[in-house]
């Protein structure tokens, strides 16, 4: 019996070996299905010193390398690495760069200049001209879905004067330099008119192009892609290679990580060498632990400032509808303690103005008027505004209710679920202020339920950030915070001014801020928007947070840039590439 | 028609009834989601604050029209059946312009390498143990019970992070997740192989050990209630060989361990989701944990008509097994007793 037993059971064994041992090498095969187009595909490891890992850019499967998706497959659309825009927008100095445009001139208020570089190639070898750039910016004309369509509210007119330069007409109407420069940046890969073209007369929209072999001008090529990574080879030919260089990474590869946690491990066990995830407490890497690992600044905020998340007031809801309750509320937050936690001391405390003070837009920044109508954290003085400004008293519960009878209260501030940074952040506000006795609890949806909340203005609260920086900030953030022309009312969708903010005022300074090409004229139209903002605070900044998290990891690679040695942007998006010229391997 | 083929008919209407049913459900559960797809889209577009206002509209009004969205839902549901009849399962929204038939496929294969394995090894070990344990008892019953007792009452997403912290951190004898490694070109080479089977033995002992605890508990139960079944003791009294009174018991006791073996089969799509979450494994579990949060109808969708055909059919082979199996059942249906 015993030995019977024995022996089914061994047998069994072996056959469980036998299962697992023949299922497993069938995962490998789906794996290499999914890797279709790999040109010059290299079995196994590529080498170590000759590969850049990057992270944080792509976190899903792969869907298509079509630039004009609306979801597009790292290194498409925002990377331009494969295919490239005309400029690329700077980061640190707000400025554009030249990439495949070597120049931008105004020939007067109206007409934009713009001339290509020499020798610019498709990686197919044939010729990158202005009719290819044409093309590109007219698919927004016949298609809506596209990024680029909005273009065409603020240009009448894209021609060519010669293959190497273009003309652009801006609308009389709507002069808004900023906003096209912006659109010759990161949303518009230039593509191939040649391969595009009849992608652009079928029957499925351009947008929905499965793209698998992208032909761009970029540097680098699709290696191979999986549910694992994607991975890129240079492209030697690079059109670019005597005016730029050739980048340094023979491949560079993007691994698909599926939480910010795996990432950060990988990076701090030098498996990534370039990063854009939050990684809390960067510092301790090298003040702890030693690690070669850098950022862009040495010491706090780290990292550049590149937008504001804000908290949304409803400026519609009895008690909140009082600019002195919403005044109150503001001098109740404790803007340091949500710099220091929420944001890991990436972010200075964030100032009462919808002007990034440093950066590119620095220069607009009106500081004095910020100290003079601006709040900052002084819970006595919240107190004192209730208390004597508005005659509040307080009730048996903590919670003050205003003469008229109006409570404070009882109010959500929402979060996305799993935006931890901001979910922290209303969590301090909401602290802060049931201390002082205004009744916030936090409320944390999911992010397609918190968006429609906020388009549809159904919040008493709501943290969410407006346009970041870019060629056209600070304008596109006062006009989403403060335009109400083109929002629906209360209760549609809206995507922009989502708590329906209206001044008489703001509709004429913002046109005028727009036509304007005078620094002085503009800081003096930004300080009065920013000044009908201070007056009535539809809206509180808590934070700034980097466009793009930039932290290299020198473990295999050195050289990245810093504030210190400034030779490329900190940036991999928005068509700054030059990062990647400028490291070595060790 | 006998009253056999009687049972089958009966069985397979039902099998229809239940898939229609489903069917709707399918439709209709992911639409109770709050939220709508097509926030979820621009929403990512807008979160880095790049993308203007106005431009975002014009992308929200378009999708909206593309996905069919702006149609009453009666005419949806249409369409869907539509594409169904002709096996197209349509494209993903939150990850448009990706077919979902793609999507699936890319992921299905990874799910079943790592579950049906493990719970067809996790079946057969735990059933042996279990039947030994039983019917043996003493030392072994003290070890084994107490033991699957306790693998099988931990929640298993406690197990398989105790698992992925020893193996993974503390003695670093495993990676911490994937398929295999990134810096790895999928390829059907030797070296490549022993990267996938690296990443895959954590994920499928992990699995496989919760199965042989499940599996044991029961069959130990069972075995021992069989043991002390009057035909046993009969058997005894009759002077009927030892091994031939086990095989006796190890039958009967079979009988609800194949309908879970049958079960879990057919939900083993499902099955692997805290599986592939913990170890980040690629699979079914994870695109559907993602299709949700984002209120991916067709993904979902397209998950869920794999998971209940899986289901509705592994319950209906069971029906019709049992009928061979159980000679108890066949008796009744057939109306012999």
């Amino acid at each position: 019996m015993n030995k019977r037993v024995l022996q089914i059971f061994s047998f069994i064994m072996v056959l469980a070996l036998a299962l697992t041992g023949c299922a497993a090498p069938a995962a490998p095969a789906t794996g290499g299905e999914a890797a279709a187009p790999a040109e010059e595909a290299a079995p196994g490891d590529l080498p170590r010193n000759e590969t850049l890992y990057v992270g944080g850019l792509q976190w899903g499967p792969f869907i298509t390398f079509n630039p004009v998706a609306p979801q597009i497959t790292w290194p498409n659309g925002e990377t331009m690495l494969i295919y490239e825009a005309l400029f690329g927008y700077n980061v640190a100095t707000g400025e554009i760069d030249p990439l495949l445009a070597e120049s931008f001139t105004m020939v007067d208020e109206t007409t934009m200049e713009i001339t290509l570089h020499e020798g610019t190639t498709w990686q197919d070898g044939e010729p990158l001209t202005t009719e290819d750039v044409i093309f590109t910016f007219e698919l927004g004309k016949t298609n809506t879905d596209l990024d680029i369509s909005t273009f065409w509210d603020y240009v009448t007119e894209m021609t060519a004067v010669d293959e190497r330069t273009l003309q652009i007409k801006l609308n009389p109407e709507r002069l808004n330099v900023g906003q096209v420069k912006h659109f010759l940046t990161r949303t518009s890969p230039v593509i191939p008119k040649h391969i595009w073209e009849e992608r652009a007369t079928g029957d499925t929209p351009i947008s929905q192009f499965v793209e698998e072999n992208p032909i761009g001008s970029g540097p680098y090529q699709v290696l191979d892609y999986s549910t694992e990574r994607v991975a890129l080879q240079r492209f030697d030919d690079y059109w670019g290679k005597d005016l730029f260089g050739l980048p340094a990474p023979k491949y560079i590869v993007h691994p698909i990580f599926d939480s910010n946690d795996t990432g950060n491990l990988a990076f701090q066990q030098g498996r990534v060498d370039l990063s854009q995830q939050f990684a809390p407490q960067i510092w301790q890497m090298w003040e702890d632990q030693g690690l070669p690992v850098g950022t862009w600044f040495k010491e706090p905020p780290y990292h550049l400032p590149g937008n504001i998340p804000m908290l949304h007031i409803n400026i519609h809801k009895p008690g909140l509808d009082n600019v002195l309750v919403r005044k109150a509320l503001a001098y109740s937050i404790n803007y340091a303690q949500i710099a220091e936690t929420a944001m890991s001391r990436y972010s200075d405390p964030a100032q009462p103005s919808l002007i990034i003070p440093s950066g590119g837009e620095g220069a607009l920044f009106n500081a004095e008027q910020v100290a003079e109508l601006g709040w900052e954290y002084n819970p006595e003085e919240a107190v004192r505004i209730l208390e004597e400004d508005l005659g509040a008293t307080k009730g048996s519960d903590g919670i003050y209710v205003l003469p008229d009878g109006t409570r404070l209260g009882p109010w959500k501030v929402l979060a996305c679920y799993g935006w931890t940074d901001w979910m922290t952040a209303v969590e301090l506000v909401a602290q802060n202020a049931q201390e002082i006795g205004i009744d916030i609890t936090t409320e944390f949806p999911e992010a397609p339920v918190a968006t429609a909340r906020r388009n549809a203005g159904d919040f008493d609260m709501i943290i969410w950030t407006h346009t970041g920086a870019s060629p056209a900030s600070p304008w596109a953030r006062f006009r989403d915070a403060l335009d109400i022309r083109g929002v629906p009312p209360m209760g549609e969708v809206a995507f922009w001014n989502w708590n329906r903010f209206e001044h008489p005022d703001v509709p004429a300074l913002l046109d005028q801020v727009a036509a304007s090409s005078d620094l002085e004229e503009q800081k003096a139209l930004y300080s009065e928007l920013d000044k009908i903002y201070l007056e009535n605070i539809p809206t509180i900044p808590l934070m700034y947070r980097p466009l793009e998290f930039y932290e290299f990891n020198e473990s295999v690679w050195t050289g990245f840039a810093n504030a210190d040695n400034p030779v490329a942007p900190p940036q991999q998006n928005y068509g700054g590439i030059r990062g990647y010229f400028v490291i070595q391997p060790k | 028609m006998s009253k056999f083929q009687r049972y089958l008919v009966n069985k397979l209407l039902w099998f229809i009834l239940a898939f229609c049913i489903a069917l709707v459900l399918n439709f209709l559960l992911p639409r109770l989601i709050p939220g709508n797809p097509v926030d979820t889209i621009v929403a990512q577009m807008s979160a880095g604050g790049g993308v203007s206002g106005p431009a975002l509209e014009k992308l929200y009004n378009s999708y909206i029209a593309e996905f069919g969205l702006d149609q009453p839902l009666w005419k949806q549901f249409l369409i869907y059946l539509g594409n169904l009849s002709r096996g197209d399962l349509g494209t993903s929204f939150a990850q448009s312009p990706a077919r979902v038939q793609r999507l699936v496929s890319e992921a299905l294969p990874w799910t079943i390498a790592l579950m049906l394995p493990a719970i067809l090894v996790g079946w057969i070990v735990g059933n042996t143990l279990g039947a030994l344990a039983g019917y043996k008892g003493g030392w072994l019953d003290r070890i084994v019970f107490p033991t699957s007792l306790f693998v099988s009452s931990i929640p298993y997403y406690c197990l398989a992070i105790i698992l992925l912290y020893l193996f993974a951190v503390e003695f670093d004898i495993a990676p911490t997740g994937g398929g295999y490694g990134y810096d790895k070109s999928p390829s059907l080479t030797i070296p490549f192989i022993i990267d996938v089977l690296r990443h895959y033995w954590l994920p499928f002992l992990a699995q496989a050990t919760i199965f042989i605890g499940g599996q044991a508990v029961g069959m130990r139960a069972m075995s021992i209630y069989e043991l002390d079944a009057d035909y046993v003791r009969f058997a005894r009294g009759l002077g009927v060989s030892d091994n031939r009174i086990t095989a006796y018991i190890f039958r009967n006791a079979m009988l609800p361990q194949v309908t879970g073996l049958a079960l879990s089969i057919g939900g083993l799509v499902s099955g692997g989701l805290i599986s592939e979450i913990v170890f980040s494994y690629p699979g079914i579990g994870t695109l559907l944990f993602k299709a949700i949060r984002t209120s991916d109808y067709p993904v979902i969708q397209g998950i869920t008509l794999v998971v209940m055909v899986g289901v509705l059919t592994a319950n209906f082979i069971v029906d019709i097994a049992y009928g061979f199996i159980d000679p108890r059942i066949r008796a009744k249906a057939s109306g012999e007793s």
